[in-house]
Parts: C-alpha cells; structure tokens; sequence
C-alpha cells in the first residue's frame, strides 16, 4: 500500500457519508427551492424565488421565526443560569456528593420525546400533578398545553429539564479546574463569596459557556422537535411552531416540497453564519491547545 | 458559634438543598413510575393521589402489545448499536488521517467536514434526504435508519483532537520496530485512547436511541419505527389508553439509556466533556 | 377404487396449485392499534380462504398522514402498492396524481357489482366529476357522546339531550361543576383540537348545509376558493368560543386521546368524537360506571338541518399496468365491500357500514336494538340529506386548510383574534393554499 495514499483511504467512508448525505442534499434542497412541486412529484415549475417570496409575506412563518428566537434565547439563558447554580451546589464537598451527582445527572439520558411526554402528563388538566399543585397553592387552573404562553413555557420547562444534566455535568467539569488558589488568594485579599463568584468563576468558565451556548441553541432550536410534537404539535393556533416546526409540516404533512426545500435553505444559511461565527470566535477560547 | 459548629450546619443546609434538588429534578420520572402502576380506575381520582393502591403490571403488558414495543425497541436497539459503531470506527479512521498524517488537500478536506459540524442535516434538509432514500428504496427500513449516520464531523474532530494528546515518540518508536500505520493504530492508539473512544461511543449510543424526526419521516410501519416512534403511537392508538399505559409505554422507552447511563457514568462523563474540551 | 379416488385428489390439488398462477398483491392501510391490525389481517385471510390463487400483503402504514408519505415514495420509487387507503381530505391529490385506476372503470366493466349497494353519503363523497374515484371502507362521522349519569346529577332529563346550539350551550353550563373555590371540577364539554376541531368546523358547516368551498365544493370543478367566512362559519365560531370563554367547556389539546381522557375520567360530561370511537366508549362507560348516551351533532336553531359530511378513509387502486394484479385486487375490495365483510369490520371497530345490506341485515338480527349507541351513529347518516354541503369538500390543499382553520380557533381562544376576524383569517390562509395548488394544474 502506498504511503502517500494512505491517509485518504482512511477518509474515504466519512467523506461518502458527508457527501451523500449532506453535501448532496444540500445542493438537492437549493435547487428545489426554486422549484413548485406537486405531492406526487408528476408536476414540477420554475418558480424562481417565488417560494421565499411566499415565505416570507406569510405571517405564519415570520411567527415562527419569532417563536424561536423567544424560545431559544429564553431557554438557554435560563436553563444554563440554573445549571451553573446546581454546578457550584454540586461542587461542595460534602459527604455522599457522588450520589448527588448522578442523581442530577440523570435527565441527560431523557430523550427529546421522553422529556415531552412526562412534562405533557405532568400538566395535563385531568391527572396532572403540576395542575394540581397550581390549584392548591395558586387557587388557579392554567390550561397549560393549549393556550399561550403558557404552552411555550410548557415546551421550555420540559426542554431545560432535559438540559440539565448535559449542562451541569460541564459546568462542573469546568469548576473543578479552576485551581483552589484562585480563591484562596481572593479570600486573603477580602473578597466575598458572591463578589468571588463573579470576578473568577464566571469568567474563568466563560469558553465552557460559549460551548454550552452554542450546543444548547443548536439543542433548543432543532431537536426540541420531538418535545412539541409530542406536547403541542404546534399548537395553540402555530404559537409554539419552530422553524423546524414548520418545515417538517409544509414537507410532511402538507406536501409542499418546494416550500420545505426554501426552509431548508434558509436554515442552511443561519447555521453557515453560526457556525462562521463559532469557529471564528469561540474555538480558540474552547480547544485551547 | 465555632468555627467547626459553623462548618457543620453550612454542609447539613447544603445538604438538604442537594436532597431538594435531587427530588425536584427526578420527580417526573419518579411520577410516571407511580402512575404507571396505578388501576384505570385509580387514574383519574380526584384530588390525585401519588402512591398506588397496588401494583398494576398490567399496564406495561398493555403497552407493550398495544404499539409493538419489543419489535420497537428491537429496531431501536439495532439501529443505535450501527450507527455507534460506524461512527466510531470511520471517525477513528478519519480522525487518525488529520491528526497523524501531512497530505495534500489535508486542510482543505479538513474544513468541507467542519463546515458539516452544526449541520444537522437529517433535520435541516429532510425533504431531500427523504428523495434520496426514496431514489435508493430506502424508505422503512434499516438502511435508511443507519447508513446516513455513520459517519459525522463530530467524532471525527474529537477523535483527531484526542489522537494529537498523544505523544510523537510513541509513533516514532512503533515505526523503528517496524509497525505499519494501520498497526500503530490498532495495537498503541486505539488501546490507548479506550475510555476516550468509549465515552464518545456512549455519546453516539444515546444520540441515536434519542433519534426522533427522522425515524418518524422514513419509518411508517410498526414493524420498522423505533421506541421513540412508539411513544407517539401510545397517545394515538385508537384505544382507550390513559396517562397509566402511556407512562408505562414511556418508562420502558427510557430505562435502556437511563440503565446504561448509571451503569457507565463514568464513562458518560468522559465522553460528554470530551465533547467539549480536550484535556 | 378408494385408493384411485385419493391418488386423483391429490393429483388434482398438486395440479391446481401448479398451474393456478398465484398472483401477490400489496395492500396499504391506515388503521392502528393490535385490534384493528389483526381485523384486516383476518378479513384478508377469509379472502385468501376463498381464493388460494390470489395472496394479499397487507401491511399498516401508520397514521393517514404517514400513509400519505409513504404513498407518496412509493409512487416517486417505482413500486406503489396495488391497492392503499387514502383519508378522505387526500381525495383531490389522489385523483390528481396520475397512478390510480378510478372504481368507475373497474365497475362500468364489472355488472356483478351492484354501486347502489353503497352507502349514499359515502358513495357521494368519493364522486367527484360524477365518477366513483375510490371505495369508501372506514366511514365515520362526527357524533356526541354524553355521560347519562352526569346529567341526571345536573337535573337535565338524559333521554332529552340538546338538540340546537342554545341549548347545548345553556346544558353545558348546568353541567359545569365548581367547588368553593371556585376552580372548575367538572366541564360540560370537551374537544380535541388540532386536526379533529377542524374536521367538527367541517361538519357543523354541513349540518347548516353550508359549502366550505367554491363551486360546490369543488365537485363541479376544481374549487377556486374557501367560502366558509360566512354567518355560518361564525355561528360555529362562537359556538366553541362562548363555551370556552364561560369555563364550561375545556379544550384538550392536541389529538383525539386527550379529549376521551377528559370525558372517561368524568371531568366533562359531553365529548365529540368520531362515531369509530363508539366501541371504546361503550366498554369505557361500563367500566367506569356512567351510563352513556349518544347524541346528534346540534345545529343553531332556525337553521335548516343539512347533515353530516361522511369523514375517514377510502381505498384506491394504483395503475401498476398488470391486468392480473389489478383484477385480483378488484376482487379483494368487492370482499371488503360484501355485506358480511362489512359487518365484521364494523361491529369489530364502530366505523359504520358501507353497504346498505350490512345495515339492513345487522338491523334484522336485532344488534341496533341492543346497541343504541351504533344506531346512532347509523342513522345520523341515513338522515342526512345529499346535498353539495354534506358531500364535503374536495381540493388538494385541504391539509393547510385543516391547519388553518385550527389556528384560527386557537387565535380566537386566546383572544388574539375576535370570533369574526379569526375566521376571515382562516379563509385567506385557505385562499392561499388553495391558489397554490391549484397553480400547479
């Protein structure tokens, strides 16, 4: 075997994988795109940006552009905000702290679906316990998963909790390299727990949370898919439909190829700039060499 | 009050908060275990009551048979154990050839795979991945559940980026004793790299059982669709399932990952913060 | 002697199973659950039974929608299955899809099918252009249960259920039960949104003999337009919206489960359904120990009574170009059609049956009198009136317009929009789909 050749023999099966199924598809969907389409496919017309442009006069799909933005930014705030708690609680050293920790970790191993239909029981009108407990403590019946917001918050609930576990288990890891003498030398110097918090933690754990940004917006944004579909599918009245939402629907379940081809695109697009914006920012500051 | 007084009641309320916390965050599981053995009857009592006046097995049973289950799980099974072994093996392949090796075109077929890296393209370009599995007769079945996942630009960074924590010597020494690279890499990297390789592995194993969009769109039978499938068949069956079979159904959806992920938490841990960082 | 005879016998069965070409043909459907799987797959036995040279594949597709999908790829692939349950919204993408055989053909050269032996309603839906493009199979409608018990707590006569929108708002009120607190413990009704509360807009439409689209309904040609932002449309609007806004009616959620979770559990006293649902809510009420009773859709008074559009599935046969295959399957669905292939599948379910003569002879054998609650259903049908309005409408874009119209309740409940403005918004979304498609034809 020559030597020179070698190296791409190992490449081989990534790159037909990556080439079949990703690069093909992709010049597959922007040429669809400026296509309309019949379900069966027997009747197919240049439209130009005619799909974009119906797109993008629709309310519907500007709501759920909207949509996603509020429920990503408010989820990944959030969720990661009450991970970085759990982490510093989960960072004591205190007797049985293993048991904790893998207690706590325990909603990585939830599934997206899962996730939904536990939160979608627990909320439900009739034998929810969440319900419940709303009308005991709150003397109040929130319809949870049909009116708005409350559905969106709903799906965010769900969607944190299932977070949690990925969240903690790196926000820990990056606590326990924060070398103790950071602190000890504060503490000397008079600094308070809180103002220790903010001076050395956060920073000091600030390429940790670019990465977790950035996966949970990737999360939230894409794979939450499953949670609203087992939830809301949507619903109440396109409030709780993501953009991939929606594309699975025009594709899928109203079969308009040419509609979910200049979603795709669209969504091709964002991630392009994401990820530009990932490796020109946040890589050094996380795989630090 | 003395300073070890002081230490003590700091770590008991620290405690309690973790106990707190612990509860909180597993309660959802630990409600869908009560309510799954509770009788049809007891299920909608009103107010509810948390513990069961007895052990309804019949539930499981129910869920079971009502949507497939075991054929469901089987394929979900199949297909995560494929996709996490073909993701391990070819990103060890590749990530050995960027970490080990100067080539030409080395860089620039490095950046076509990072650019795929936030591509989830089962997602993203469904629409035309589903034409090509349609174009390949692929639709339900297990190829079009697999192939288009063996391979991803995440493992193979992680794997280059681990491969390059270890040390030039080595190589150097294997290639004195007159070690091809294909054995290089088997006998010193791979055994060398093991809890790395595992941990990633887990990550994958739990990725695919978690698969839900894309089974959905090119399964349609319930001989062919995976566990997460069943759980959306659970609440659509035409019988009179009530949330007591539905968390039932959804508690043996999640016990192969939750089961695996206590066995082998360790090696969990590994691999999710090697996702993120190198050591 | 004896020994010849049985040397011959086998012979003959050896010869027979020899020469008889066994044919294979693929049948899709669409109907869940271990009890459902295994009807079909008994009907196609007893099928197979009579006749050992053709061999029918029967496989469950999933949902209707996943049907659709995989439909769809199959066509696009090359190999269609020869015969495959379509919804009923799916009739305008079927006929313009290019790969079907319309029944009409298959009938026209067939005399020893009789097609006055269907149904009316169910034979009117699938005509479109004066042909029979499919065989209805599974048909339903839309029916109200009501929980017998419950209203005799709330002092309303259970043998005298509403029967105009008025009253059924003025009853659900009275069953609507609130403890000292004032939180709400029993509702008076209860709905599952999404695609069913689109499909009762449909209904309750036709029960007003109103036309959801354009040029009746798109049965004299291809529909242009949604007209149902009308006085009707409106009644139905508000007839969800008032019950929804004075508490004594609860919106489910999503899909059929939660609704009969709701009304099961006795924390509604009225539920609509689908009539296919009657099996379960039958053994539902035993076991939970309320008497149950079945009720007519109402309609705003002073409202001419229409009726009710006929909803589900029907089959369709693909052109797969094999004559042989094509007349197997032609026989395999004059099986499902017979009288008493109908009657097993529908006792087996509570979808009604497609043949006159399954009902007559179901009604001779006594069963409608020891199940009111089928009868019911049955004669709800009967009783509607064929007119273009309960024909239901037929166009290729009618899942965006069931998303839509669902929307536009959900707007309404939410009171982003008023009743009236959520429905003209329901109609335009409609227009545009409509337009869309049609810009492909």
């Amino acid at each position: 075997m020559s030597k020179k050749i070698f190296p791409y023999l190992l490449l081989i099966p990534t790159f037909l994988i990556v080439v079949i199924f990703i690069y093909y598809p992709a010049f597959q969907t922007f040429k669809l795109s400026f296509y309309k389409m019949s379900p069966f496919g027997n009747r197919l017309f240049f439209t130009g940006f005619g799909n974009f442009w119906s797109l993008f006069t629709s309310g519907q799909y500007i709501q759920s552009a909207y949509t996603t933005l509020i429920f990503v930014v408010v989820t990944v705030v959030a969720g990661l905000t009450i991970s970085l708690f759990l982490a510093l609680l989960l960072n004591q050293k205190v007797p049985g702290i293993g048991i904790f920790r893998t207690l706590i970790f325990a909603p990585y191993a939830v599934s997206p679906a899962v996730a939904g239909t536990l939160w979608a029981f627990l909320l439900s009108p009739v034998a929810g316990y969440v319900s419940y407990l709303f009308l005991v403590l709150f003397k109040a019946q929130p319809q949870w998963l049909t009116t708005y917001p409350l559905a969106l918050i709903a799906i965010m609930i769900a969607t944190i909790w299932k977070n949690l576990g990925f969240n903690i288990i790196f926000f820990l890891a990056g606590l326990q390299s924060i070398p103790q003498s950071y602190y000890e030398a504060a503490t000397i110097d008079g600094a308070n727990a809180s103002s220790r918090l903010i001076k050395i933690t956060i920073p000091l754990l600030s390429p940790i949370t670019f990465y977790l940004i950035v996966m949970n917006v990737t999360f939230t944004a894409f794979s939450a898919f499953a949670t609203i579909d087992v939830m809301t599918q949507g619903g109440p009245a396109n409030t709780t439909s993501t953009l991939i939402y929606k594309l699975y629907q025009d594709g899928f379940v109203n079969f308009n190829t040419g509609f979910a081809s200049a979603e795709s695109v669209i969504l091709i697009l964002i991630m392009a700039v994401f990820t530009y914006l990932y490796f020109k920012f946040g890589q050094k500051a996380v795989f630090y060499q | 009050m003395k300073k070890s007084q002081k230490k003590i009641l700091r770590t008991i309320l620290i405690e309690i908060g973790l106990i707190a916390i612990s509860v909180i965050i597993l309660l959802p599981i630990f409600l869908a275990l009560t309510m799954s053995l509770k009788k049809p009857a007891e299920v909608f009592v009103y107010p509810p009551k948390i513990f069961p006046n007895s052990f309804y097995i019949q539930n499981y049973i129910s869920a079971f048979n009502s949507i497939n289950l075991g054929r469901l799980m089987l394929n979900s099974l199949i297909m995560s154990i494929i996709i996490t072994l073909g993701k391990t093996v070819f990103g060890i392949f590749s990530g050995y050839a960027f970490s080990n090796f100067k080539f030409k075109g080395a860089s620039l077929l490095f950046a076509a795979l990072f650019i795929t890296l936030f591509m989830p393209a089962e997602m993203i370009m469904i629409v035309p991945l589903f034409q090509i599995m349609q174009s390949f007769h692929w639709v339900n079945t297990y190829w079009a559940l697999t192939i288009p996942f063996l391979a991803s630009a995440t493992t193979t960074f992680l794997m280059r980026q681990h491969f390059m924590t270890i040390p030039k010597e080595l190589e150097d020494a294997a290639k004195i004793d007159g070690a091809g690279p294909m054995r290089f890499l088997f006998e010193i990297l791979v055994p060398l790299s093991k809890s790395t390789i595992g941990g990633i592995a887990m990550i994958n194993f739990v990725y695919a059982w978690n698969l839900y969009l894309w089974p959905l769109v090119v399964t349609n039978s319930n001989s062919m669709a995976t566990a997460q499938i069943g759980l959306k068949m659970l609440t659509n069956v035409e019988s009179t399932s009530n949330w007591g079979v539905i968390m039932a159904g959804t508690l043996m959806v999640l016990a192969p990952t939750l089961i695996l992920f206590f066995a082998v938490q360790k090696l969990f841990v590994r691999g999710i913060i090697t996702t993120g960082l190198k050591e | 002697m004896w020994r010849k005879i049985l040397l011959f016998s086998v012979m003959a069965v050896l010869a027979s199973a020899i020469f008889a070409a066994p044919v294979t043909i693929q049948f899709w459907h669409a109907m869940g659950g271990t009890d459902r799987i295994q009807l079909l797959q008994n009907l196609a036995n007893e099928f197979m039974q009579q006749n050992p040279d053709i061999k029918v594949d029967v496989q469950y597709t999933g949902s209707y929608t996943d049907t659709m999908t995989k439909m769809i790829a199959a066509v696009r692939a090359g190999n269609p299955p020869d015969l495959v349950m379509i919804y009923d919204i799916g009739t305008q993408m079927m006929i313009d899809s290019g790969v079907i055989i319309p029944i009409q053909n298959m009938i026209d050269k067939d005399p020893s099918f009789d097609i006055n032996t269907l149904v009316s309603a169910s034979r009117g839906y699938y005509t479109v252009g004066g042909k029979l493009y499919s065989l209805p199979f599974n048909s339903s409608n839309p029916v109200i249960f009501y929980n017998k018990t419950l209203f005799e707590k709330a002092g309303l006569d259970p043998n005298n259920p509403p029967t105009t929108f008025e009253e059924f708002i003025a009853d659900a009120q009275k069953l609507t039960v609130k403890d000292a607190n004032g939180n709400t413990i029993q509702y008076g009704f209860t709905f599952g949104s999404g695609e069913p509360l689109a499909w009762f807009f449909e209904q309750f439409m036709a029960v007003q003999n109103s036309l959801l689209l354009n040029n009746n309904n798109g049965r004299d040609g291809r529909a242009t337009k949604a007209v149902f932002s009308n006085e009707s449309g409106l009644r139905i609007f508000n007839f969800f919206n008032d019950m929804i806004q004075n508490g004594s009616a609860i919106n489910a959620g999503p899909g059929w489960d939660n609704a009969r979770q709701i009304f099961i559990s006795q924390r509604a006293a009225m539920l609509i359904t689908s009539t296919s649902d009657v099996n379960m809510m039958v053994k539902a009420a035993q076991s939970g120990n309320f008497s149950l009773g079945v009720m007519f859709l109402p309609h705003p008074s002073g409202v001419p009574y229409g009726g009710v559009i006929v909803g589900g599935a029907s089959l369709w046969m693909v052109n797969t170009g094999n004559t042989q295959r094509e007349e197997a399957t032609w026989k395999f669905l004059k099986f499902l059609e017979s009288v008493d292939a109908q009657i097993e599948w529908s006792t087996g379910t509570g979808y009604f049956p497609v043949n006159k003569n399954s009902i007559i002879k179901l009604m001779y054998q006594g069963y409608y009198a020891k199940n009111p609650p089928y009868l019911v259903t049955v004669l709800q049908l009967l009783m509607s009136n064929v007119t273009p309005a309960t024909r239901g409408g037929v166009t290729g874009a009618f899942p965006q317009i069931r998303t839509a119209v669902n929307d536009a309740f959900g707007k309404m409940f939410t009171k982003a929009m008023t009743p009236q403005q959520a429905l003209q918004w329901a109609q335009d979304q409609a227009n545009q789909a409509i337009a869309n498609y049609n810009s492909l034809y």
